[in-house]
């Protein structure tokens, strides 16, 4: 199903909410979640939560979710949403899996070399939860396909390892008004970014230019670990936006340094002249 | 009016804390939950989550009586 027609399919589902309840009286309170047994056993150790009660579980399981990459940062990405239920992931990737991406890419494995990322992606994620939506797309992202991509998303995980793919995600997230998770790594240092667009500073806020000479994972190398780290750390925001279990990294970015292992909150204003989320848009 | 019963004897944990749990989340502050239990773990365990989360506990025999606390 093309992102347009869901987000069409959404409208329309949510213009029939509104005729319903304009006849009928709204309900006190929403009903009981009605977890399977197998759901309460799946999600047992997060329901324990004193934070995470049936409201964030159902958040979760309402959640649609881009994850844009199936690489090292989506493996842990998409493999955590899906393990903690998210009811929709959306996995984008237009490459072929390669042998060097097995260092790191966790959701890849040497049979599936030469797999389109997204298929590779996806037959794990629905292994790990059959409860999850997955929708694979092989495309690559750019600014004239993103607005589609994104639209009726509840948010977005920027996994992508291109500063072009990077701020165009930003550009359209902050159009649409869609949260969204940004984050990098390479060699032993990395960034996690919560955006909320209209409210919080986003990505072209914090950084309005590329760098010149930002060096890539092929040159530059990344260890395995660090890049779980940063994408678990995606993750985590990702959960913490759908449920409000805890605040997210908003106003500002982490910075990561996994050679010291310092964790480092930088802050970062919102620009009222940002030409992706400034008072002109 | 009758309080609200939850049987999770036949439950290991953490089910019988989650389940307890979950059914509290429902329940207006003062209401009062029974909750049959087994002997073992979880009557020591369901009392002591349940005292953490700020709810009024008693125990008798099997039979813990919580008190939904004020919404966090």
């Amino acid at each position: 199903m093309s992102a347009n027609r869901r987000g069409f399919l959404r409208e329309l589902a949510s213009v029939v909410a509104s005729a319903r309840d304009a006849v009928e009286p709204p309900a006190a309170e929403p009903p009981a979640l009605e977890l399977s047994e197998a759901e309460l056993e799946r999600y047992s150790r997060q329901l324990v939560l004193p934070e995470w009660g049936e409201a964030a579980q159902r958040a979760v399981s309402e959640a649609s979710v881009l994850v844009i990459g199936a690489g090292a940062l989506g493996a842990p990405v998409a493999l955590y949403l899906a393990g903690a239920g998210v009811g929709r992931i959306g996995i984008v990737d237009d490459d072929a899996v390669e042998l060097s991406n097995l260092q790191r890419q966790l959701l890849h494995f040497t049979p599936d070399v030469g797999v389109p990322k997204a298929e590779s992606a996806a037959a794990k994620l629905r292994f790990l939860n059959p409860d999850v939506v997955v929708e694979p797309y092989q495309v690559r992202v750019e600014a004239g396909n993103a607005p589609a991509l994104i639209e009726g998303q509840d948010l977005v995980v920027d996994c992508s390892d291109s500063f072009a793919t990077r701020y165009a995600v930003n550009a359209a997230c902050c159009a649409a008004r869609v949260r969204l998770v940004e984050a990098g790594v390479v060699g032993m240092s990395g960034l996690v970014m919560s955006i909320k667009p209209g409210r919080s500073a986003c990505y072209r806020c914090a950084f309005p230019a590329a760098p010149a000479d930002a060096p890539r994972c092929a040159d530059a190398g990344v260890l395995g670990p660090a890049a779980g780290v940063i994408g678990s750390l995606q993750a985590l925001e990702a959960l913490k936006l759908l449920t409000g279990v805890a605040p997210a990294i908003a106003d500002g970015f982490l910075q990561v340094d996994l050679a010291t292992t310092e964790f480092l909150r930088v802050h970062a204003a919102r620009r009222a002249d940002c030409p992706d989320c400034g008072n002109g848009r | 009016m009758a309080a609200r019963t939850l049987d999770i004897s036949a439950l290991t944990c953490p089910m019988t804390w989650v389940r307890t749990k979950l059914e509290l989340e429902r329940m207006a502050a003062g209401e009062e939950l029974e909750v049959r239990c087994g002997a073992g773990e979880a009557l020591v365990n369901v009392p002591r989550s349940a005292r953490e989360a700020g709810h009024s506990v008693a125990v008798q025999g099997t039979t813990i009586r919580i008190v939904r606390g004020a919404s966090r």
